[in-house]
């Protein structure tokens, strides 16, 4: 029991060939190019899809913000493909990892951080000092500002692999309680199957909300540096 | 938020001129005086701990 827990989030190969860059393209070939002028259905609400994401949340920057359009876009519909087919059986799911989202984390902050040093660096150093703060406190202030900025990228990552591994987990241990039961108790194991309908609903949303909570949060730093 | 066109209405005078937490260029300068003087004692205790030995020569 304890082995089969976990197996799921160990990295995944076939015929002993690690196939885990495979399975991070893949869902990239679930989204065609819109390559006409009037696009089929499936297109059609692909586009419509992305234009109303990306309106919502590029209209607060600035021109110089806006050139990030194309990086959010992809990265919100990167990381919400790949928690949607996460959520199919015994498959494997790349933002469980956290050097993944490491990996997404680090540089998409690092970008916004330098666009600040580089485009307004005044500002960029003033940030990390309140405005107002009492004239003692400002050695402090100014070291506990850059280790939350130093923290951001962290958790930005740490919150995607807990959410996602904890909801994978949780599906996992209830699915197997409800197998258990059926034996034991009917009437308790079509509880735990309710229980765990629910819970997988919750995890549709979860997959969709943490791609926008990580992308939002990207556009949030940028227009912090913008 | 603050801005150029903002600490004009701050009229400090002295070394608040340059290291307050209200203009810009104070909150700046007061940063970079944090880092600068963080810095220095890093520096301090780096050199002073190649001055003592860690046992005394009898």
């Amino acid at each position: 029991m304890n082995e089969n827990l976990f197996t799921s989030f160990t990295s995944p190969t076939m015929m002993g060939l690690p196939i885990v860059t495979l399975i991070i393209l893949f869902p990239s070939m679930l989204f065609p190019s819109p390559g006409r002028l009037i696009n089929n259905r499936l297109t059609s609400i692909q586009q419509w899809l992305i234009q109303l994401t990306s309106k919502q949340m590029m209209l607060i920057h600035n021109h110089k913000g806006q050139t990030w359009t194309l990086m959010l876009m992809s990265l919100i519909m990167f990381i919400g493909s790949t928690n949607l087919l996460g959520l199919l059986p015994h498959s494997f799911t790349p933002t469980t990892q956290l050097s993944m989202n490491l990996g997404m984390a680090i540089p998409l902050w690092a970008g916004t951080v330098a666009m600040g040093l580089r485009t307004k660096t005044k500002a960029s150093l003033a940030h990390f000092l309140p405005q107002g703060t009492p004239f003692p406190l400002i050695p402090m202030l100014v070291i506990i500002e850059s280790i939350s900025l130093l923290i951001q990228p962290m958790a930005l990552a740490v919150r995607l692999t807990a959410n996602i591994t904890a909801g994978h987990l949780l599906i996992h241990l209830i699915g197997g309680a409800t197998l258990a039961l059926i034996n034991i108790s009917a009437i308790t194991a079509l509880i735990t199957f309710i229980i765990l309908t629910l819970l997988t609903v919750l995890e549709f949303a979860v997959a969709l909300i943490q791609a926008y909570v990580f992308t939002l949060l990207v556009s949030l730093y940028l227009h912090d540096n913008t | 938020m603050a801005g150029p066109e903002t600490d004009a209405q701050f009229h400090f005078t002295g070394i608040k001129k340059y290291f307050n937490s209200y203009t810009l260029t104070g909150r700046r300068n007061c940063v970079l005086a944090t880092y600068g003087g963080i810095a220095l004692m890093i520096l301090y205790f780096k050199l002073r701990s190649k001055k003592t030995p860690a046992v005394k020569a009898t």
